[in-house]
Parts: structure tokens; C-alpha cells; sequence
């Protein structure tokens, strides 16, 4: 708290000591227009080499009082016009008219505390900005991501409305701390991107390298995505209107047995019960996939005035799943303002609150454990959904449960307040240098409510029913004083940076659990007569940091950024708690060396080159501690007594993981600036990983963090952009990008990881050993059936078939990483009509489908798919299904008989959109009105056997990839929507 | 310049005050291991927490059954678990989940218990008495013997860990297996200590009593330890007995139903046993046995008494010990043993009587005195005392209502010890006692390729294929994995 404290002083300080400083300097006003005529909106205006600017109005009109004097240059640009730059001179009224332009070499990017034009940046850096995703609905950040950008790989744990996205950037850098980039929302990092509103969003910028993320250095290590929200830009209030709805659905359903071939089938494992009394013909598939119905409406408004300008919208989202009861909600509220109170001073505030619910779906588990997906398939059909008794049905053999006991027997839900919000001050001050002065917070808090009946399902009568109401509540706060200097002269450039970061989380959670409840009708625990489950958990982490970056040009041909950031945090032992992260790059526009000829085939053409260490803290807090856990608690005298057990073992060495990365870049455009090109090569070696290295458990530990073993990523990665057709009323352009990443695991000493243990006591399917990537699939080689018996042989480690191999016969049976990802946009406009394609694909990535083990096995009493009517039956029976056989998993071990090609390429997006033309929204009074049809996922092409290829049941794990176990699909979305703006 | 010099400086002061207090943070609802162990109640706790490992390990909640009763020939799989199935028909496997999951358990308990008996010398709270002291010890001392001596029955020799494990190292980790002899010599030896360290009782409250480890229960487990070491050791066995019997904990059989009654625990015959008391200190074995008019519950249980084991019982008339130890019902599954079609009566193990949701206060036996009066009759056998065996094992006859050995059953030390394997068998089924007794009498490899177990799918009878390396369980792939120097047993 003193240290809060202090900071705020500091900054009232600052201010005081601000007031007293008189600064000389003019003023420049003008109007920007489009040929003389049209004036435009919007154009940012800056003053080059610093971050001082300005847009323009309605009107086209700007004004300029800070930073001028008469060399400064004025930088005119504005999407879609070619940048102008214009000597001040003593003049103070410089009117401006652009030419339009397709180069996007001069907008602004923000990068890490500040922002750079594009063609001055010597980093890898991608910007996705607002029109590129405007063009489709959209319900969250990571699909905003997904093939938009190269190097920038977003992995789908699964289709449902709740599922969220993993991103990985230039591939998985670590084992057991977290590989997910850092999202830093208008200045406040967080990891959590659920409640942010893809309707609010402005820009994001990725970065991609060590050059760039290095100014976050700690938590730079997967990358960085700084998303900006929306703000005012014109004079005129934009009052903006969107609304969409859709339904989503499987595109794909499997096959199973009919009544009768599932009795043929039970019958040969010798299982017989009173066929007669099963007359049901039931399509689980059919019960548990739905049509889910989504609506979205959006509305905001933003304008700028006189030192004012404001962003505020407000929107509400729901979205059904396509699986029976999942669904998600969103409403949220934004308020973006930023106020210069005078000449040098100025402060704002980005606010956004977001109410979230959903209800998730069990998926990745078998019936036995309630899976729905797995449950609709291996379900037999014989049966309805209830009995007699109003209790959902079982399997005529084993009491597992049809999937609707886990759809509708259990009521869950969990509902989340957040508020996220930042406010600034930023005072210039002398004529180079600039305060800024930064707090924010992230604040959630969240309740998670379960109920399950006394009545209707077998556990629920068992423990007569059950209420859950857990809680979880996250505080975080991060204050950050930057100073930063800025200086043009003769052909030199500088700016430069130095600031100061702290940054607190703090979380705890409770839970209260009753059971034995009279009715249905009270679900809150208050209801249950048995107190099971009541606790109460507290953890907090902090940082402090120390952060400089310095950027020197020459003659707009020599680029240099460097940076240094010192961090500490509170994870690691005191012995190793501070980590240092340095960075250098380098840029060469060589399109303004002499040697290339202005108004040629080059319009621009700079190589990159960086270098930096960018390290992870992402572990648990307090992991260096040897903790003592509470909660081992057993009975004397009939009175539960407090027990205490050992959970970790102390390593005060514990220190930071260090990710050193070093890249190469071109970037290239040509042809009057109609085809860009970006190509970047990396390779990335992650150090001193946070290894949770298993121990022997004899030492009665399971493991132990250390500092351990060394992973590498290298890659190439390639964007091109081109405009084909420009015409009056046609236009075409492409985006095209593809990524190339090669993982290696490149010691461990030693030691190798087997995780993602298999249904059925079959062993861990994921390997992690020197030498092989991350998401090595391991187990055994499948021979093939002998006709004799009909039981499954597989290959041993020499060579030789045998039906019982040893757990020393695995070997790698697949790799789960793509050989490369791409993604693919085509835009065309024809007068007011727009068609948008967007194509998204992976290569070579191999999966594991479990749920061909769990419904091709045979071993128990659940219906299979329809591949097992080429089951062995008599000797002499030739077939790749082997025999069923009751109890025993022999047959069917995780083996090469269930790697699959999961490559794929689908169509995210088509989206046809109509415009009105302007001589009718004229009559209407409205700006503009668009109306646009979306489809989702509508093709997908893949060898992929399962529900669907772009799944994963162990979600955004480091490791454990590629493996489909009754994982939620992804849908097919049709939506219906209208875009207006007053 | 001065200025801006002013303004960094101002900036990095107030990021530094403070700074290592900033991010010097302790934990806020755990302990650690430099303040967790200072004062009386802090080692009591962690002394708890090594009781707790009964309630938390999977073998001592019913995993002794499958591993018992069910690999040998009492029980059958029963349930839908594709890897309970393989402990019935002994193809047990090195990847088998189970083997390293309760490999990991029992050492994780004797890791609490190592802990304990190193701080309780350095505690100095004058709360802690020297008596208490002692006793503490005493009971951590026997907690890991009784996991050593689970683990040298399920695998033979294992690493013999005495010590908590501070450092990561190789050479500290990777720890090979001592010798089967040498893991019993460490058992014998600190349970001879602890029983000096150990009150006979703690009080007069019985869920104290049985809840805690006594001398008597130390010197029951060294006796049991002593008879099934590779070369028996009768004399020691039938001393440590007699310190059993001797002990003012005034150990009595009781009538057999009451033992099994499900409201009679903590009784005069139990030495040790696992306390549970429902809700949240619950006991979910039961739920998995029980029948569904019992549990509630419509799906197939587990531990399913075999055709043999009811026969055995039958054959003996022993309508006592069997009526509380199986209950008969028809159910809506079919049984590949019992009836292989709905609505057939098939036996459900039984001694645990209330299932109340996976969250029973039923207790397990660890040790009763029942058990000790049969090992004393063996021990009296082995020595050549017939006369004195027989009466002992009349007392656990005359208890079940059964009459007296006829001298058929006892006319030779052979007679006798089979007699007394088949007694010890009706006696404690369903008390995770089985495979072990089958061990020590060398009689695995007969039984189990002997028993006649008609699978009714088939009609065929079941294969169970026992061989010498059968007799241990494989050490857990996992582990293996995890420590190179470690050797698997004979497969």
C-alpha cells in the first residue's frame, strides 16, 4: 500500500511540478481533403519520430499545439491513401489533400509502451485492425486470430460455445508453464480473453519475436497481443448498429449399430438379457445434437470534440451450442474517453464491465464418466430416454447412464462479473520528453452452481442429491510510470524509453457442497441436510519491473531498437528472483538507398533482423517453497482432527525459463504498392525450462519443479498481400499467409515424459524425449488380425508379430504438429455487393482418435460404430477389426490401427454482404447500411474419420496433443446480420 | 538534464521501496516446510496426516480387495473395469494403472510417516510432552512398517526409504531395491521399538484406542510380519503374540456378527482399524460392494463372492460366518459365474453393511484379535504344538457355532495347517487377507490352477494360469520409467 502510495504522489508531483514549465511552441491547424474536394474524417496526423498527433474531424479538419516547431514534420496517413509528409516551416495553417494509396506501409502500430509507424518497425510484428474482421460475426478474440496471421497458430480444444482458443505463437515453448501468448487490453495484461468484446476492438498487433516482446520481457516469452479498443475519431457523433442471428450445428454425424447388430454383438461376447423387453429405437446422436439459435446486438457510439473524444457501446450475445444445454451469454458495456485538459496534459480511461455465463457440456470422457459425445454414440438404441420410474435409462447391462442424464440430469452453470479498466495521465513536458503514468485493473468474480437431483439418476438417488456453489474471485492491478524522450534532428531519429512496472494477482476461490436434499425444486445447497464439502483457498503473486527501450534511425534507412527489462517475481526463490531480457534489432530500408529507383517496381523493401531473451514466469504461485497442504484430515475419538502432508519440495534455485530467439524478416511491396510481401525466419531455444520433472514416487513425491531441459522452435513463416483488381466498382484483393514450425525437444536430461493416459487402463498415448517434438503420439505398431483366432497382432521391437507385446515394444506412432498452417482471405466488392472467403487449413498433423478405440474395441457392453460389422467372427475370417473380447483391451491398444491424418482445409468463412447504395441511405438519413449473410465451417475437407479434425481432449496442453476423445465438434454456423451506422 | 535525472530517480525510488517486501509473499492457506513443524499441534497434524493415508490410498479402502480376495480365488471382478478384470484373471500387466497408482500411495504414507519421526526431536513447544513425544514416534513407526509390510507382500524387495527426501538429485532419487530380507528385518526391528514407544492404551476411548497404533498393534503386525518372512520365525511370532494377549488393551473375540454388524466398530476385538464417519470423512468402498437393495444402486458391483467360496462355506455349514459375510439377491444384471441371465440371485460381499452414497462411517478392520488367534494356532502348529493349535483354533469354531476339530481335521501338522488355511479363509474373507495366506502357506500356484470356475458364457472352466512369477506383482512401469535403478521382477 505505501508503495501505491508513493506512486500516486510521484505523479501528482509531477503534475504540480508540470504546471510551473511555460512551453513555447505554435500551433497548426489545417483541413485534409480527398482531391481538394472531399474532406476526410479520421486521418491520423503526427509529428514524425514521436507519438505526438492528432486525427481529424468530421470536417477534416486537426489541430496541432503540442510538439511543433519549425522543423518538425507533419505525417498525414489514413488507410487507403498514400502518407504525405509535410515540413511545418513556421507555417500554421497547412491544408493537405491525399492521394489514395493501397500501402499500409505508413499507418501507426502500436507496439509495447508506445507506438511506431510500420515501415520504422524492426521487429516481427503482425497487425489485424477492425476491417478485416468486420467483414464476419465474430464472438471471440481468438477467431479474430485464426489464419489472420503467420506464425500465429490458434488451437480449438473443441467446438463449444464455452471451449475458448489456445493460442500458440511460433510454436509450444515450454512443458509444464503456460505456452499462451500475453494479451495486454488497452495497457492492463491478462490472459483471460473470454469477456472481451470482439465488437470493441480496434486493432491487435502481434508480436511475434524476442525484438519485440522483449519490452515485456517476463511475460514476452510465447509472444505478446496488445489489442486496442475503439475510439472517437470523428466530430460528428457515429452512432453504429449491429445485429446478427444464426444457428449452428454438426456438420458431421458417426454411424453405429442398429438394435439388432448390437445384439448380435452381445451375443457373441456371450452377454443375453431379455431382448423383448428393449423395443426402444433411439437416435442418440439425434437426441443430443441440436439446432443451437445465437443472437448478438451490438450498439455503440463515439465521436471526438473539442479535447474529447469517446467511445461507448453496450451489447449483449447469446449463443446455444449445438449439443443439447450448452450455451454461452455475454453482455457487456464499454466506455473509452480521453480528455487533454491542456496543452501538455492530458488523461483518459478505458472501462469495460462484461456479465458471462455458460453452461458447459461433458465432453472427453466415456459414458461410464458421463461423457455426452461418447454417450450418444455408444448408447445402445434399444433403449427410450427415461424409465417408468421417471430415472434416465441405462445401458440393458451396466448402469451407465444415457448422455441426456448428463445434459439434463444435471443442472451447471457458472456466471462471471468483470471489470477491466484503465486510467492514464500523460504529461509532456520540456520540449522532448513525455510522462506517463498508468494504473489498471482486472477484476472478476465468479460462481459456479451445480445441481443435481435426488431422483433421476443413478448418483443422484445414490447421494440424494447434490448442491455445488463455488466461487472464485481474481484482483489484479498493475501500476506503470514510463518517461520517454523524443528527438529528431538533421537525419537522426532517437526515442527512447525507461519506466517502471509493479503488478499484484490475487485469487481465492470457495466451495460449499451439500447433499441428502428433499426435492428438486430448492438447488441451492441451503436445500441439502448434508454439509459435504465446505473450504476456502488464498493465493497471491506480484512483479516488479524495470523496462528501457531506445530506437535510433538514420536518414530513414537504418533502423535500431533496443531493449532491456529487469523483472522479478515472487514464484522464484529469492536466490534467483530477478531475470534480465535484453534485445537488439535491425532495420535496412533499402528502398531508400539510392540504388533503387523511386516510382519503380519497389515501392518499399526493408530487411529485418533481432535478437533478445524473453523468459516466463507462468507457474504456480509460491512454486520455490516446500509447501504444507491442509486437508489431511482423519478422525480420533469420533472427531475429525487437522492433518497436514508435505505437497512440494523446496528449491530456492528455482529461476526464470529463458527463451533466447533470433529472427530474420523481409518485408517487401511492390507494383504501386498492389502486392506486399512479409517473410520471416526464427529460432527460438527455450532454456532452464520449469520442468514439474517426475521423481521416483518412492520418494513419496510425484515430482518436483526445476529448472531443466531445452526446447527448440524454428520456423518460417510467409505473408503475402495483393490487390488484383481495382477498378470504379470492382475490387479484389488476397491475403495469403503460411507458417512453417519445426519443435524439438532438445534435452531433458535424460529424462522422458510419458503423459494423456487412455481409456481403459491402455497407458499414457503422448511422449515427450530428446530429440522429437512436443506432441510425439506413442504406443504400439498394429500388425494386423490373425485369421485364426481373430485377435489383433502387433510388431515388437525386433521386428517380430506377436499378440502380447511389452510395454518396451511402443515406439512413436504419430506427431500431432502440422507440417505447416495457413489461412487464406479473398475480398471481392462489385458496387454495394462483397464477397468474403476465408480458407483455413493444417498440414500433416497426425491424431489419435480414441473414440474409435472406445467404439471399434468391443471389450464391454457399449454399442460400437458400424467399422465393427468387419469384426472377426470364425476362423479363417480375413479383416483388419479384431475379434470382440469381453474384459480385455488386447485387441485394442493404442496403436497405429487409430493414427489418422487430421489434416484439413475448411471454409471459416463466407459471408456475402450487400451495401446500400448511397443515394438511398441518403434518403434514409443514415451513413451507411449493410446486410450480409455468414456461413461458418461450411466445407471441410479432411481424411479425419472422427466428428471432426480440429478437436483436442486435453485442450491447450503443452504436451498432450492430438488426441479426439469424444472431444465437442466444431459447427456449422449459418448467421443472418445488419450493419448500420447513424 | 537535472530534471530528468530527478524524474528517473523519483520513478526508480518508488518502484524500489519496498521492492523485495513486494515480492518476498508467503503462502496464504498452505504452510511451509520452514514453519509447518514447530509447536505441539503442528506435529500432531502432520501425524494425522499420516493416519490419512488409510482414507486416501485406494488399497486400504477396497484395492485390498481386489488385490486379496479377488486375485486369489474368493471373489470374482464383478463391475464393468476392464483393469479389475485382469487382477481377477492374474494378467496383470506393468502399465496396469492400479500397480503404480498404490506403489505411489504407500510410499507418499511412508514419506508422512518418515517425516514425522524426523521433526518430533526438534519440536520444543513445552506443550509436547516427553510421553507424547514418545508415543508420537511410536505411532509414525508403526504406520510405515505397516506400509513396507504392504509393500514387500504385493512386490518383494522394494526400496527402503528411511529418510524425507530434501534433494532432486539422481544420486538421491534413484534408489534400488533393498532385499526382501532386509525390508523384513527393518519391520521387525522398528516395530519391537515402537511397541517400548506405545501405550497399551490411550485412555478409555475406544475410537481412540483402535483408531491409534498401540503396543499391541505393533506387536501383532511384528507377529504377523515374523510368520510371513521368507524363513518364519514361530518363536518370535508366538512371543509377540503372547505380548498381544497380554496387553491391558485386554483384547476378546466377540460374537463373529457383531464384528460385522455395521454399528459395532471400535469393539473389544478390533487391535487397529481404518475410522471413518460418513459425509465427507466417508468411506466410498462400501457403495461398490453393496446390492442394490442396500446401495440403492442399479449397476454391477464389484468383489463378487465366488462359487468356490460359498461352497467352502456351505461344505462346512457355516451358516454364521457366511450369513455375515454374503448376502444373496437377484439383480438385473447378468453374472458370467453366478447366472447368466437377468434376474438370477447372485452373492454380494457383505461385511460392509451401509453404503449411504459412496460416504459410509463404516470402518475397516486393519488388524482384530480374531486373526492373531489363527496365526497363533499356525505358529503352535509349525512348532509342533497340535494340541494347543487345535484349541485355538476350536475357540474361533465354537464362536462361529461350528463344532470342534474332528481329528480327520487335525490328525498331522499338514492336516492341521490346511485345516487352519481353510479356517483362516472363512474367517476372513472380504478382510484383504486371502493371496497373502496363499503365500505363506506356498499354496498360490495349487489354488489358483486347481479351482474350478465355470464361465457361463463359454462353459468353459477359467484359465488362471498361475505361475512362480505371478506370486509378485510387477514393479509399476511408471516407476521404472522414473528410476533406472530399479529391476523389475520375473514376468
Amino acid at each position: 500500500m505505501i508503495y501505491k502510495k508513493v506512486v500516486f504522489i510521484t505523479a501528482i508531483f509531477i503534475s504540480i511540478w508540470c504546471t510551473n514549465e511555460s512551453m513555447a511552441q505554435s500551433k497548426v491547424s489545417g483541413t485534409v481533403t480527398e482531391n481538394g474536394t472531399l474532406p476526410l474524417p479520421g486521418v491520423s496526423v503526427i509529428i514524425k519520430g514521436t507519438s505526438i498527433g492528432a486525427s481529424t474531424d468530421f470536417d477534416g479538419n486537426y489541430s496541432l499545439s503540442e510538439g511543433i516547431n519549425d522543423n518538425a514534420i507533419l505525417v498525414f496517413s489514413y488507410i487507403g491513401f498514400k502518407t504525405q509528409e509535410i515540413l511545418v516551416n513556421a507555417q500554421s495553417i497547412i491544408n493537405v489533400q491525399l492521394q489514395e494509396d493501397t500501402s499500409l506501409l505508413d499507418e501507426v502500430v502500436l507496439v509495447g509502451y508506445g507506438s511506431q509507424l510500420k515501415k520504422d518497425i524492426t521487429g516481427s510484428v503482425s497487425t489485424i485492425d477492425s476491417e478485416s474482421f468486420e467483414s464476419r460475426p465474430n464472438t471471440q478474440v481468438g477467431s479474430l486470430l485464426q489464419g489472420q496471421s503467420a506464425g500465429v497458430q490458434v488451437i480449438s480444444g473443441s467446438g463449444k460455445p464455452s471451449g475458448g482458443f489456445s493460442v500458440r505463437i511460433r510454436g509450444t515453448n515450454s512443458i509444464n508453464a503456460s505456452s499462451e501468448p500475453l494479451y495486454v487490453v488497452d495497457g492492463v495484461p491478462t490472459t483471460d480473453t473470454r469477456a472481451i468484446n470482439p465488437s470493441d476492438i480496434d486493432t491487435m498487433t502481434v508480436l511475434k519475436d524476442a525484438s519485440s516482446a522483449a519490452i515485456y520481457g517476463a511475460q514476452g516469452a510465447n509472444g505478446v497481443v496488445l489489442i486496442t479498443t475503439k475510439r472517437g475519431t470523428t466530430s460528428k457523433p457515429k452512432v453504429s448498429l449491429d445485429l446478427y442471428t444464426g444457428v449452428s450445428q454438426v456438420w458431421n454425424t458417426l454411424p453405429v449399430l442398429n438394435g439388432e447388430q448390437y445384439r448380435d454383438l452381445m451375443t457373441e461376447m456371450g452377454l443375453s438379457t431379455d431382448w423383448d423387453s428393449f423395443t426402444e429405437r433411439t437416435d442418440w446422436q439425434d437426441e443430443i445434437f441440436q439446432n443451437g439459435f445465437s443472437q448478438n446486438y451490438q450498439a455503440s457510439v463515439s465521436g471526438k470534440t473539442e479535447g474529447t473524444s469517446y467511445f461507448i457501446s453496450g451489447g449483449h450475445l447469446s449463443q446455444e451450442g449445438a449439443v443439447r444445454t450448452s450455451e454461452i451469454a455475454r453482455s457487456n458495456f464499454k466506455i473509452n474517453l480521453d480528455q487533454d485538459i491542456n496543452d501538455w496534459l492530458k488523461l483518459g480511461t478505458r472501462i469495460a464491465y462484461t456479465i458471462y455465463k455458460d453452461v458447459d457440456v461433458n465432453d472427453n470422457n466415456s459414458v461410464n464418466q458421463g461423457g455426452v459425445l461418447l454417450g450418444a454414440l455408444t448408447t445402445p438404441s434399444i433403449i427410450g430416454v427415461y424409465n417408468d420410474n421417471g430415472m434416465f435409462t441405462s445401458n440393458p447391462f451396466q448402469n451407465w447412464e444415457n448422455p441426456l442424464a448428463s445434459t439434463d440430469g444435471l443442472d451447471r452453470e457458472y456466471n462471471n462479473q468483470r471489470f477491466l479498466g484503465n486510467i492514464y495521465l500523460e504529461a509532456k513536458f520540456l520540449e522532448n520528453f513525455k510522462y506517463r503514468f498508468n494504473y489498471g485493473i482486472d477484476n472478476s468474480h465468479g460462481v459456479f452452481d451445480s445441481f443435481l437431483d435426488p431422483f433421476r439418476t443413478g448418483f443422484g438417488v445414490a447421494i440424494g442429491g447434490q448442491g455445488i456453489n463455488n466461487t472464485d474471485k481474481k484482483s489484479y492491478y498493475i501500476v506503470e510510470n514510463t518517461l520517454s524522450y523524443n528527438k529528431a534532428f538533421n537525419k537522426h531519429s532517437v526515442e527512447a524509453l525507461v519506466g517502471s512496472v509493479s503488478q499484484k494477482f490475487t485469487y481465492e476461490n470457495s466451495s460449499i457442497q451439500t447433499r441428502n436434499f428433499a426435492s428438486a425444486s430448492v438447488t441451492t445447497p441451503n436445500g441439502g441436510s448434508e454439509l459435504f464439502d465446505a473450504s476456502a483457498w488464498k493465493s497471491e503473486r506480484a512483479n516488479a519491473s524495470f523496462l528501457s527501450r531506445v530506437n535510433y534511425s538514420f536518414d530513414d534507412k537504418y533502423l535500431l531498437t533496443a531493449n532491456f527489462r529487469a523483472d522479478g517475481s515472487s514464484v522464484f526463490g529469492p536466490n534467483k528472483r530477478w531475470g534480465y531480457f535484453p534485445s537488439f534489432s535491425l532495420g535496412w530500408r533499402v528502398s531508400n538507398e539510392k540504388f533503387i529507383k523511386e516510382d519503380g517496381l519497389i515501392n518499399d523493401l526493408k530487411i529485418r533482423a533481432g535478437w533478445g531473451i524473453v523468459g516466463n514466469d507462468n507457474i504456480d504461485a509460491y512454486s520455490y517453497l516446500g509447501r504444507v497442504g491442509s486437508g489431511a484430515n482423519y478422525p480420533f475419538g469420533g472427531v475429525t482432527q487437522p492433518g497436514t502432508f508435505p505437497a512440494s519440495i523446496e528449491n530456492l534455485e528455482l529461476k526464470w525459463e529463458e527463451s533466447e530467439q533470433t529472427n530474420i524478416g523481409v518485408d517487401l511491396t511492390m507494383l504501386d504498392n498492389r502486392i506486399s510481401i512479409t517473410a520471416d525466419a526464427y529460432i527460438k531455444k527455450t532454456n532452464d525450462l520449469l520442468l514439474n520433472a517426475p521423481l521416483p514416487t518412492a520418494t513419496g513425491f510425484d515430482n518436483a519443479i526445476r529448472n531443466i531441459g531445452e526446447i527448440q522452435n524454428k520456423g518460417i513463416e510467409f505473408a503475402l498481400n495483393t490487390v488484383n483488381i481495382k477498378s470504379e466498382n470492382l475490387t479484389w484483393s488476397t491475403g495469403f499467409n503460411i507458417s512453417f514450425n519445426r519443435n524439438e525437444v532438445i534435452s531433458l536430461v535424460g529424462q522422458e515424459l510419458l503423459q494423456g493416459s487412455i481409456t481403459g487402463g491402455r497407458g499414457e498415448a503422448s511422449l515427450v524425449r530428446e530429440g522429437e517434438p512436443l506432441g510425439t503420439l506413442y504406443g504400439y505398431i498394429f500388425g494386423g488380425v490373425d485369421p485364426t483366432s481373430g485377435n489383433a497382432y502387433y510388431i515388437d521391437n525386433e521386428g517380430n508379430s506377436t499378440f502380447t507385446p511389452s510395454p518396451d515394444d511402443r515406439t512413436i506412432i504419430g506427431d500431432a504438429n502440422p507440417d505447416f498452417y495457413y489461412g487464406l482471405t479473398s475480398n471481392l466488392n462489385y458496387k454495394g455487393f462483397g464477397l468474403f472467403v476465408f480458407l483455413q487449413g493444417s498440414q500433416g498433423n497426425e491424431m489419435l482418435n480414441v473414440t474409435r478405440i472406445e467404439t471399434e474395441g468391443m471389450i464391454d457392453p457399449k454399442n460400437q460404430s458400424i467399422a465393427v460389422l468387419n469384426r472377426w467372427r470364425q476362423p479363417g475370417d480375413v479383416t483388419d477389426i479384431p475379434r470382440a473380447s469381453f474384459g480385455n483391451s488386447d485387441n485394442s491398444r493404442v496403436s497405429t490401427r487409430f493414427i489418422e491424418d487430421a489434416s484439413y482445409l475448411r471454409f471459416k468463412t463466407i459471408t456475402l454482404s450487400y451495401d446500400l447504395p448511397q443515394s438511398i441511405i441518403d434518403k434514409l438519413g443514415i451513413t451507411a447500411l449493410k446486410f450480409y449473410g455468414t456461413g461458418e465451417n461450411i466445407f471441410t475437407i479432411t481424411d479425419y474419420s472422427g466428428f471432426d479434425p480440429e478437436v483436442n481432449a486435453f485442450g491447450g496442453s503443452n504436451t498432450v496433443q492430438g488426441i479426439d476423445f469424444g472431444t465437442y465438434p466444431q459447427t456449422r454456423n449459418l448467421i443472418f446480420g445488419i450493419n448500420a451506422t447513424f | 538534464m537535472k530534471l530528468f535525472k530527478t524524474i528517473i530517480l523519483a520513478l526508480l525510488l518508488t518502484v524500489t521501496v519496498g521492492c523485495d517486501d513486494y515480492l518476498d509473499l508467503q503462502p496464504i492457506s498452505e504452510e511451509t516446510s520452514g514453519n509447518a513443524y514447530e509447536t505441539a499441534s503442528q506435529i500432531e497434524a502432520a501425524l494425522v496426516g499420516a493416519y490419512e493415508s488409510f482414507q486416501s490410498s485406494e488399497y486400504y479402502v477396497w484395492d485390498n480387495l481386489l488385490f486379496q480376495d479377488v486375485r486369489s480365488d474368493n471373489c470374482y471382478a464383478g463391475g464393468d473395469n476392464p483393469e479389475v478384470f485382469q487382477i481377477d484373471n492374474i494378467d496383470i500387466a506393468a502399465t496396469h494403472s492400479r500397480l503404480f497408482s498404490h506403489w505411489s500411495n504407500l510410499y507418499n504414507a511412508i514419506s508422512k510417516a518418515n517425516l514425522v519421526i524426523e521433526r518430533v526431536d526438534g519440536i520444543t513447544d513445552p506443550l509436547l510432552t516427553e510421553e507424547r513425544r514418545s508415543q508420537i514416534k511410536g505411532e509414525a513407526i508403526f504406520l510405515r512398517s505397516y506400509h513396507y509390510f504392504t509393500l514387500v507382500k504385493l512386490w518383494g524387495g522394494v526400496p527402503l526409504i528411511t529418510n524425507t527426501i530434501i534433494s532432486t538429485e539422481a544420486e538421491d532419487v534413484n534408489i534400488p531395491r533393498a532385499s526382501v530380507e532386509a525390508i523384513y528385518a527393518k519391520i521387525t526391528a522398528d516395530l519391537e521399538l515402537a511397541a517400548t514407544l506405545l501405550p497399551d492404551t490411550y485412555g478409555n476411548d475406544a475410537s481412540v484406542n483402535k483408531a491409534r497404533a498401540t503396543s499391541g498393534a505393533a506387536h501383532a503386525l511384528a507377529a504377523k510380519a515374523y510368520a510371513q518372512q521368507p524363513n518364519p520365525d514361530y518363536d518370535a511370532v508366538l512371543t509377540h503374540i503372547e505380548a498381544v494377549e497380554s496387553s491391558n488393551a485386554n483384547y476378546q473375540l466377540i460374537a463373529y456378527d457383531q464384528l460385522f454388524s455395521g454399528n459395532n466398530y471400535n469393539n473389544a476385538e478390533s487391535i487397529i482399524e481404518v475410522q471413518y464417519l460418513g459425509g465427507n470423512e466417508g468411506n466410498y468402498g462400501p457403495q461398490l460392494l453393496l446390492p442394490p437393495s442396500i446401495s440403492g444402486d442399479s449397476w454391477r458391483k464389484f468383489v463378487t463372492p465366488s462359487v468356490d467360496l460359498v461352497n467352502a462355506f456351505d461344505l462346512e455349514g457355516d451358516t454364521v460366518r457366511k450369513n455375515a459375510s454374503i448376502l444373496f439377491e437377484s439383480v438385473q444384471w447378468v453374472d458370467e459365474f453366478w447366472g447368466n441371465s437377468q434376474g438370477t440371485a447372485i452373492p454380494f460381499s457383505y461385511k460392509w453393511k451401509n453404503a449411504n452414497g459412496f460416504a459410509s462411517a463404516d470402518n475397516t478392520y486393519l488388524m482384530r484379535y480374531g486373526d492373531i488367534v489363527l496365526l497363533k494356532a499356525e505358529a503352535l502348529n509349525e512348532t509342533n504344538q497340535l494340541q494347543a493349535a487345535i484349541t485355538e483354533v476350536n475357540r474361533i469354531r465354537t464362536r462361529a457355532e461350528l463344532s470342534d476339530l474332528t481329528s480327520t481335521q487335525s490328525n498331522s501338522q499338514q492336516v492341521l495347517r490346511e485345516t487352519i488355511l481353510k479356517e483362516r479363509r472363512l474367517e476372513l474373507f472380504q478382510e484383504g487377507q486371502r493371496w497373502d495366506d496363499l503365500a505363506r502357506y506356498d499354496a498360490l500356484i495349487s489354488t489358483m490352477n486347481t479351482v474350478v470356475e465355470i464361465d457361463l458364457r463359454t462353459g468353459n472352466q477359467v484359465n488362471y494360469n498361475m505361475t512362480e512369477a505371478k506370486k509378485l506383482l510387477p514393479i509399476p512401469q511408471q516407476e521404472l520409467d522414473r528410476n533406472p535403478a530399479l529391476v523389475q521382477n520375473p514376468l
